[in-house]
């Protein structure tokens, strides 16, 4: 968590420059952008745990940032900070999975709350799409046979049906199985279907 | 077109029911022409008749007169005849006997032509018509003649050959014998026979010879030959002689003939009567009959076509005038004419319909009209005055009036002069229109688009505040944000006061930013101002009345101004104060909203106190509570349903701008006063 930074986003820099003091009060590392074209042209998601958008900017408007975020598949938490009269607007972009919105003037300290809690969903959300693709890396080993062999085993075949189907000893499936076992590092068939499903899933 | 015509005229329509007068589709018109009833033709008939049968006894007893009066010519023609023949005949015998005598006393044998002229002296002259006597001897020759001729005796006898079988008759027979009429020296003559004997042997022959003309001469008096026509015809007709050269025209019931006889031979007498004068006469009367009767025909037909025309006349008269009523009937328009005295002389069914009262209980009324309202009494009679004026607009003028079942109703009054077939003025006649639909229908229009631009105020007003908002928003939320982290810093005790002292200074500078917004918006506001010209305070209070006296009357309420005399002069916006004024006014009326009618009263005073002039609006409305008293000039602050809560802040800035000052007071009556106050000397 330590190295997950909060970007804020809004085109007035008292607003930018009070937040980011904010959250250093608090221990949070912050990033400020002057415009959402700023934000989207240099923005990385690998650090990034929470964004804060304003609504109402000059050029591109918050809703419309993040829209091009949801385009880049990007899965960092938004948080809408909005002005009098900006709340529909606010609500559609919460119903297109926006993780909250603010109404100004806020509560500081329950801004950061918030903030907070969309970085811990990030870092939840980070750490399953690790293992995703740590799965991913290892199914990414398996041989052509040994992928055959994995499905039959998952549909639950034994060992001598594989090999009757597949034309090969039995001796040569236990091999197998063995080799997928260890690229996957599962001990069992029972281990190895819940990783597949998790990742297909 | 006298005042009582009409109100007769009137009271014999209204006699029947209104809802007659209105009248179904499917009905004839009250007054539709009624053919003529069948005993008229009759009537014609019988009076032609009558003077047909008139005009036939008339000419029938003419004829009749005329057949009695031809009759009795006849009787008299007759009576005449018989008697000239009888005459004629007595006076032939009379002559045979003295010839008979002459010839006896020449029975001596000769008598010479002097004795013979000697005898007959006497008896020529006495004797009508003889024109000569001549005696034969038994041989026939000429012995003697009188009166005396040339011819002598000579032995050759005298009788000529016409005359000759009568004269052998007599002498045979020893009887007298006439011989036929013939011509003898352009006279019809003829001889009478007279044989005489002498001892017992024929002695010879007494001839007198008879001139017809001469008969008649001498034996047809004048007093006959007067009245007729005497002729001697022969046997065929011809006339031999007559006894006037004046023929009449010979019309065979008018004459008789008899036949001579002496002298026989078949002469006839015949006597034709003149009968003109009384011809003449007769005519003439049956011109004059036929004349009169002509005329009476003539005066008949003509009457019969008078009366045909005056029908006609009467038809077209009471088909115009159903045409009229049915017009007059149908219409929409209330109709209604008074006298000069101001009496209804008449109403339509629209009219009557439109105030509710029937015909019968408006005609003859003086004003005040029971649909005048009771309170508007003055007021509509100085209308109708002002209307009545000579040289006043034809606009029609607006009233308010109330129906028989006390709903009211807004009215457009045309009125104009009643002139009469004379050209002299009889009253006024006024039309009136029902115009509360047309008047709620514009009103309704008229809140409506209030309403819409009250709407649109309120989304600018809308669009504003979010707009201040919003700018306010962003310094207000960075100053939080610096002093919420500065807190986090000071409670977790990580940093300095060096390092907290700029963020505290850059809260400052966004606390500046937002007091530059607030004066930013102050500015804005402040760049209406007014615009001040001297100005009488009464006038802008008067122009201010007028302007609000329509709603009043609306919502029947009446403003009444108590204003100074001093009437002074002040340096003001008057559009400004005028808006003051109306504010108040319209809070005024609101207030009254449940007010009893008759005391829904507004009084605006003006007085002068000091260096200041005060202005008064009193309402006779629910008054107000003291929590509504204290809240009475915050803004957004309204006790109406619809109320935005800006109009008394509105007023206080217009009165601050012009120094004074807006208050309210209870008044001491029920309700509230209003005050403002303006110091009289320039601003």
């Amino acid at each position: 968590m330590s190295d997950g930074i909060v970007h804020v986003v809004d085109d007035d820099a008292a607003i930018r420059d009070s937040l980011c003091w904010l959250l250093r009060s608090r221990g949070l590392p912050a990033h400020h952008w002057d415009s959402g074209e700023a934000f989207l042209a240099g923005f990385t998601d690998d650090t990034a745990r929470c964004i804060v958008l304003d609504v109402r900017m000059e050029g591109l408007s918050g809703v419309e940032v993040f829209d091009q975020l949801l385009a880049r598949r990007c899965r960092v938490p938004v948080i809408f900070l909005t002005g009098h009269g900006d709340v529909p607007l606010a609500v559609t972009a919460l119903k297109s999975g926006a993780f909250d919105f603010v109404e100004k003037p806020f509560n500081d300290n329950q801004l950061v709350d918030r903030i907070i809690e969309a970085m811990k969903v990030c870092e939840v959300r980070l750490q399953e799409q690790h293992a995703e693709a740590e799965v991913a890396v290892r199914l990414g080993q398996l041989t052509t046979r040994e992928r055959q062999v994995m499905e039959r085993v998952l549909a639950g075949e034994l060992n001598k049906q594989i090999a009757d189907a597949l034309d090969i000893a039995i001796r040569t499936v236990e091999v197998h199985r063995a080799r997928i076992f260890e690229k996957l590092g599962v001990r069992s068939a029972v281990e190895l279907a819940g990783l597949v499903l998790k990742h297909k899933g | 077109l006298s005042s009582g015509a009409v109100s007769r005229i009137v009271a014999t329509e209204s006699a029947q029911p209104l809802a007659d007068a209105r009248g179904g589709a499917g009905e004839p018109w009250p007054g539709a022409p009624i053919p003529p009833p069948p005993s008229h033709r009759w009537q014609w008939l019988t009076a032609r008749v009558a003077i047909a049968l008139f005009v036939a006894t008339l000419l029938g007893s003419l004829w009749m007169l005329h057949r009695s009066e031809l009759e009795e010519d006849r009787g008299s023609l007759i009576r005449d005849a018989l008697w000239v023949e009888q005459n004629i005949q007595f006076n032939l015998e009379r002559d045979i006997e003295q010839l008979r005598d002459l010839a006896a006393d020449s029975r001596g044998g000769v008598v010479d032509q002097h004795q013979f002229e000697t005898r007959t002296r006497h008896l020529l002259p006495s004797s009508a018509g003889l024109l000569r006597v001549v005696l034969l001897d038994v041989d026939g020759a000429l012995r003697a003649s009188a009166p005396g001729s040339n011819e002598q005796s000579s032995g050759v006898p005298w009788v000529d050959a016409e005359s000759e079988p009568d004269y052998r008759l007599a002498r045979s027979v020893g009887r007298p014998a006439y011989g036929p009429a013939h011509l003898v020296a352009g006279e019809q003559q003829l001889e009478v026979f007279v044989p005489f004997y002498r001892d017992g042997a024929l002695a010879g022959t007494v001839v007198g010879i008879y001139g017809l003309k001469a008969i008649l001469a001498g034996l047809v008096p004048w007093w006959l030959a007067e009245k007729h026509w005497v002729t001697i015809r022969d046997a065929a007709g011809n006339v031999l002689a007559a006894k006037s050269n004046v023929e009449a025209d010979g019309r065979p019931e008018l004459t008789h003939q008899a036949a001579l006889d002496p002298p026989g031979h078949g002469l006839l007498l015949n006597v034709e009567s003149y009968g003109t004068k009384t011809l003449l006469l007769r005519n003439l009367l049956a011109v004059v009959i036929l004349g009169l009767a002509a005329a009476v025909t003539w005066s008949v037909w003509s009457m019969r076509r008078h009366i045909q025309r005056r029908m006609d006349t009467e038809r077209a008269l009471q088909e115009e005038h159903a045409f009229r009523k049915a017009m007059e009937d149908s219409l929409v328009t209330g109709m209604r004419a008074v006298d000069l005295e101001g009496r209804i002389i008449y109403v339509n069914p629209a009219f009557c319909q439109m105030v509710g009262y029937p015909a019968s209980e408006l005609l003859g009324r003086p004003g005040p009209q029971p649909y005048w309202p009771v309170e508007e009494h003055d007021h509509i009679a100085e209308a109708l005055r002002n209307a009545r004026r000579p040289g006043a607009p034809r606009a029609g003028i607006e009233l308010e009036l109330v129906r028989r079942d006390g709903e009211r109703f807004e009215a457009l009054l045309y009125e104009a002069p009643l002139i009469d077939a004379q050209g002299h003025q009889a009253g006024w006649m006024g039309s009136l229109l029902d115009i509360t639909e047309r008047k709620r229908a514009r009103e309704q229009v008229r809140l409506q688009e209030e309403k819409l631009a009250a709407t649109a105020r309120l989304v600018t007003m809308g669009e504003m505040a979010s707009a201040i908002a919003h700018e306010l928003n962003q310094p207000l939320s960075a100053i939080a944000s610096y002093l919420t982290g500065c807190l986090n810093f000071l409670e977790s005790g990580g940093k300095s006061t060096e390092e907290i002292g700029p963020a505290l200074k850059k809260a400052a500078q966004q606390a500046q930013r937002a007091g530059h917004i607030i004066r930013r918006v102050h500015a804005f506001v402040r760049k209406s101002e007014p615009t001040r010209s001297r100005v009488r305070i009464n006038a802008v209070i008067e122009e201010a009345i007028a302007f609000a006296e329509g709603e009043a009357r609306k919502r029947r309420m009446r403003v009444r101004s108590r204003l100074c005399e001093a009437n002074p002069e002040l340096e003001a916006d008057p559009l400004l104060l005028q808006q003051v004024l109306l504010n108040l006014l319209r809070n005024a009326m609101d207030a009254m909203a449940d007010t009893p009618a008759g005391q829904r009263e507004i009084v605006v005073t003006s007085e002068v106190a000091g260096a200041m002039v005060h202005v008064g609006v009193a309402d006779h409305g629910c008054g107000m509570s003291p929590e509504v008293q204290g809240l009475l000039f915050s803004a957004f602050f309204s006790t109406k349903k619809d109320g935005m809560g800006m109009g008394l802040n509105i007023c206080r800035s217009i009165l601050e701008l012009h120094r004074g000052r807006v208050w309210a007071e209870p008044a001491p009556h029920g309700g509230t006063v209003f005050f403002f106050s303006l110091p009289l000397e320039a601003i």
